[in-house]
């Protein structure tokens, strides 16, 4: 029996973890030098495209070390902060981490808030120094860093590249030599561990297990302690990258299960598998699900608006695409909803910004539909008089004022690592933004952590645009959930001709309302196209209009020269002209093109 | 940029091969200019080698291949282009004789027909209108755009302002008794009172016109305005002032006895352009230069009389391409457009087209063929709302007819009727 490492590569985003496990899957021999390519394990194409890691990959690769052979399970992480949460699961499989640190930019904001995951897990951590290729590597001062703000011994860093494999024999020997081995099992019954699952279309669920304790084997009936459900084992297997079929996964080991299991909402990430003639006294320590923090109705484009109120055969396209991809992805959720301007389409949840994006791209690229997007929001919690709480996460579905106490918003954790020129700057945004200044934190002479509490409603209105332009690029941000407060905040309605179109509303602070009410229907005066009347573009609170604009009435819609003998071009370019007229969506007699909707969603002035 | 089109295997002589009616219009396409206008996207070229004599011996190949299928005798005549007056005298002479060899002219040398050849004032002699007026020719269409000399250069038209009226004068005396000018308003830096002041002109032109077409100059796509527009050169002038220029324009034509028969174009009663309102009401014509269309309606079983379909083709629009295609197939022009009868696109033509006449549209007769392809009932609520918002009304014959206020948007009502058209 070969000794176990079980290690995640975590990091900054863009710090190098793929490349890096690019390189250790090519020194083990997993892949040859000829099949090696950028990024192994990003395998979506939009991982490929966007050049970073959504999903966590986990591999098995066998190394020699010391004269004796080793069995290396690693997974590579994603970066970004919308994405901690499959940092967690991976860890809770693992008994180390590697602290992957770009030589050119030091410690960043996801680098401690991924170092402290894993201290808090109780992982060996070993710090890598990557990118010492470049000019403008610094390893000695990150090193120092790292040591600074982690109290990790800047002489415990390993110097490596990702990019040319310098340091990486030394790396794999510390990775035998300093990790832990794998407990030993606590019981003689088996336990395993859910840390991911994704879905195919030929073998349905595949499920990403730890064996903990005692050993799993095809033909196993296991149970879902956490769900409650039985399924017989038909396959278990590796990635070495490639899958590679096992007959038994052990105590200490990682790999993947099937067992004919139809749809991702049957297994639960963190739950435990055992036996079902031998089970377990006690599931392992779990964890808890995220929760989406975001929420925006996804409407498909070319829905018709009046075709009787009925979604169309649009509608059901989108609803497929939907369903589909919640099989991949079961962090967002969704739920029917109708709009008077857009039609039937889904309020759908996220973990974050960058996660929306990531649904609204995949739900495009990979259904094949076209979407049009409301402006984000974060959930609200509305305390009702007889003490009820709401939780809102539409401002459409906010009670009536005076019917409720107060609303509650989403507080935020944030850190923010900034170059020393530019705290002022980013001081001042964190102000403006209603923020609560905590501590301030030396990271190096020209580095520090600025620690506040902030509305998430504020971070995810074009926060981090303006965090990276004020600091050319440098500034970079963890933040992590801690409560609800209450505040003055009023829902924001536009109207257009008159007619309130509830999927521009808006929840705001009211100190900003009159702000974002002039800005959105400035750009909705951009947008709209001039009708035969006078269009007027209202923001109101409650009954009180804050913000106004005016489309004036199309003069003339002629053209002067008909020249009979060659209708064809005409004809043509009026068909389109029509055509064009029939995607857009109709408020109040108003025509509004799709785009108008996302419009709203570009930020800032 | 039409010249990129290509030109396919077909020739004209396809889209006239099945039966049908016999046209009584002819247009003829003189692709030949002195200079290139900026707003201009017609086919034309500067001519700098001299091809006139080959264009004008391949032209009667191909008069000769399309005169079986012209009615006897023929109704209208129509010389565009470019600028027909500037062929030479002596070829026009060839031209007109070759034309009254090869079609039956009685209708039109009796007054009763017309024959309308486009003039550029600066070409116009007292010996090229003889030439027209023995030929057969009896009425001028004078491009004058502007009287005022900044605005020409606005437009990079070159001519001499005063040339027009000298032009229509010697066309007067050459016995062309029917005369129109062409006007172009809203160009970048001209003011309400610069266009009054055409308008006024060209309204005592000596003696007087009886046609008129004003036209707000329109940013086609790949030309020279439009590229400067694009480029900030200069801004294109706004839609009030557009409109009041319009409004006033149509007030001032009625009020001088010349009516807007048209969106663009005003006549004295009986003096319309008789090759245009066949166009217009989508009859058949015969078609014969570089980048000519042409249009025949189909004989015998007709869907509906409102709108009977037709063969409708474009000769290809590059001057050798089309001459060594009429040498090569005995007349034949190949066309780079050939569309077959349909029952639905002959109804969307004739509205769209029809709409924009003062006649308007006979509503009873468009429902019913609107009925023949399907269910009619979507356009008569389009139409119904039209008329609710002011834009169109009954005449007293029936007629659907754009009200003054639906003129300035006929594109939109044309567009609404158009898409609900049954399918
Ligand atoms: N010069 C140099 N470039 C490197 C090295 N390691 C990674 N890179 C480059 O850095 C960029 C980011 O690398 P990735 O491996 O995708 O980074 P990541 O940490 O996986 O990024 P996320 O998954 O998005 O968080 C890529 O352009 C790599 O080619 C290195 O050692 N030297
Ligand atoms: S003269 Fe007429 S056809 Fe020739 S370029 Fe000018 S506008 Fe065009
Ligand atoms: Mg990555």
């Amino acid at each position: 029996m070969s000794d176990i490492r079980n290690f995640s590569i975590i990091a900054h985003i863009d710090h190098g973890k793929s490349t890096l496990a690019d390189r250790l899957l090519q020194a083990t021999h997993a892949v040859s030098a000829r099949e090696a390519q950028e990024q192994l394990l990003d395998d979506m194409d939009l991982e490929r495209e966007r050049g970073i890691t959504i999903k966590a990959s986990a591999v098995t690769v066998m190394h020699q070390h010391g004269g004796k052979p080793f069995m290396m399970n690693f997974i590579d992480t994603p970066g970004h902060v919308d994405f901690t949460y499959e940092v967690s699961r991976a860890l809770t499989a693992c008994e180390g981490a590697i602290l992957v640190v770009d030589a050119t930019q030091g410690v960043q904001a996801q680098t401690v808030a991924n170092a402290y995951l894993a201290i808090n897990n109780d992982l060996e951590l070993i710090p890598v120094v990557n990118k010492i290729d470049l000019p403008s590597a610094a390893p000695d001062d990150v090193a120092m860093e790292i040591e600074q703000i982690l109290g990790i011994p800047a002489e415990d860093c390993i110097y490596v590249s990702a990019k040319t494999g310098q340091g990486i024999d030394e790396l794999l020997g510390a990775i035998c030599d300093r990790l832990p081995a794998p407990r030993p099992s606590l019981i003689t019954q088996t336990r395993a561990l859910v840390f991911d699952a994704t879905y195919d279309d030929y073998r349905g669920v595949i499920v990403y297990i730890r064996c903990f304790d005692g050993t799993l084997r095809v033909g196993d009936k296991i149970r879902m302690m956490g769900v409650g459900r039985t399924f017989t084992v038909t396959e278990l297997g590796k990635f070495t990258p490639k899958q590679v079929k096992v007959k038994s996964i052990s105590a200490g080991e990682t790999g993947y299960l099937v067992a004919a299991i139809k749809t991702l909402a049957d297994v639960r990430i963190g739950d435990t598998i055992t036996i079902e003639h031998d089970q377990a006294p006690e599931p392992l320590p779990g964890y808890e699900e995220p929760k989406q923090m975001v929420f925006c109705d996804f409407y498909p484009a070319t829905a018709d608006a009046d075709s009787g109120g009925k979604g169309g055969a649009d509608f059901e396209e989108l609803r497929e695409a939907v369903e589909k991809l919640n099989l991949n992805d079961a962090s967002f959720t969704y739920q029917t909803v109708h709009s008077d301007a857009l039609g039937f389409g889904f309020r759908c949840g996220f973990l974050g910004l960058l996660h929306m994006d990531i649904v609204q791209e995949r739900l495009e690229r990979e259904g094949g539909v076209r979407i049009i997007q409301t402006a984000p929001t974060v959930t609200y919690q509305v305390l009702m008089h007889d003490g009820e709480v709401r939780e809102i996460h539409n401002p459409a579905d906010l009670p009536d004022p005076g019917s409720y106490e107060e609303i509650r918003e989403p507080i935020v954790r944030i850190d923010i690592m900034v170059p020393t020129t530019s705290i002022g700057d980013v001081m001042k945004l964190c102000n403006e933004r209603r923020g609560v200044f905590r501590s301030q934190q030396f990271v190096s002479g020209a580095r520090q952590i600025l620690h506040y509490e902030l509305p998430l409603a504020e971070i995810i209105y074009d926060f981090y645009d303006k965090l990276k332009s004020m600091t050319s690029g440098y500034g970079t941000m963890d933040y992590e959930i801690t409560g609800f407060v209450s505040d003055d905040l009023v829902k924001l309605d536009i109207l257009v001709n008159g007619t309130p179109v509830e999927a521009l509303s808006i929840i705001v602070h009211r100190d900003k309302a009159v702000y974002r009410g002039r800005l959105l229907c400035s750009k909705l005066r951009e947008q709209i196209p001039r009708h035969q009347f006078e269009i007027p573009i209202q923001a109101a609170v409650g009954a009180k209009v804050i913000a106004r604009e005016t489309i004036k009435a199309m003069r003339k819609d002629v053209t002067a020269k008909c020249y009979g003998g060659d209708v064809s071009r005409k004809r043509k370019l009026l068909e389109k002209q029509k055509e064009g007229k029939k995607r857009m969506k109709n408020v109040g007699s108003v025509n509004i093109p799709q785009d108008a909707f996302m419009s709203v969603l570009e930020q800032g002035e | 940029m039409q010249g990129e089109a290509q030109a396919s295997d077909q020739t004209a002589r396809d889209a006239l091969s099945g039966p049908h009616e016999p046209a009584r219009s002819l247009y003829l396409h003189v692709p030949f200019c002195f200079h290139k206008c900026h707003y201009c996207d017609f086919y034309s070229f500067v001519d700098t080698r001299d091809r006139q004599e080959a264009f004008v011996d391949a032209l009667a190949l191909e008069l000769h291949a399309l005169a079986p299928h012209a009615a006897a005798p023929l109704e209208t005549i129509f010389v565009g282009g470019g600028t027909p007056s500037l062929l030479r005298p002596e070829l026009w002479e060839r031209l007109t004789r070759h034309i009254g060899e090869t079609f039956d002219l009685s209708h039109i040398r009796a007054g009763r027909g017309e024959w309308t050849v486009e003039c550029n004032p600066e070409t116009v002699t007292p010996e090229l209108m003889r030439v027209l007026r023995d030929g057969g020719v009896n009425r001028v269409s004078v491009g004058a755009q502007s009287f005022d000399h900044r605005h020409l250069k606005a437009l990079e038209r070159w001519h001499d302002p005063e040339n027009v009226p000298r032009a229509l004068a010697l066309a007067a005396d050459a016995g062309i008794e029917r005369r129109s000018l062409d006007l172009i308003y809203a160009i970048p830096g001209q003011t309400l009172g610069d266009w009054k002041r055409d308008v006024e002109t060209a309204l005592a032109i000596d003696p007087p016109i009886e046609h008129i077409s004003c036209y707000a100059l329109t940013y086609e796509p790949n030309t020279a305005m439009t590229a400067r527009l694009r480029r900030g050169e200069f801004q294109a002038a706004p839609d009030e002032l557009e409109v009041e220029m319009y409004e006033w324009l149509v007030e001032r034509l009625r009020v001088a006895g010349l009516e807007r028969y048209e969106v663009s174009n005003f006549a004295r009663r009986g003096a319309e352009c008789a090759h245009n309102l066949a166009y217009w009401r989508q009859r058949s014509w015969l078609a014969a230069g570089p980048s000519a269309s042409g249009h025949v309606r189909t004989a015998g079983e007709r869907a509906n009389a409102f709108a009977p379909p037709g063969n409708r083709w474009k000769n290809v629009p590059q001057l050798t391409a089309w001459m060594d295609g009429v040498k090569r197939s005995e007349g034949w022009s190949p066309v780079v457009e050939h569309e077959t009868p349909d029952d639905r696109r002959a109804i969307i033509e004739r509205v769209m087209t029809g709409l924009r006449l003062r006649e308007g549209l006979d509503e009873a007769s468009l429902l019913e063929a609107a009925a023949t392809i399907g269910d009619a009932s979507e356009l008569r609520a389009t139409i119904a709302r039209a008329r609710a918002s002011g834009l169109l009304y009954d005449d007293i014959d029936g007629h659907l007819t754009l009200t003054d206020r639906g003129y300035l948007f006929a594109d939109g009502v044309a567009a609404d009727l158009m898409s609900t058209i049954p399918s």
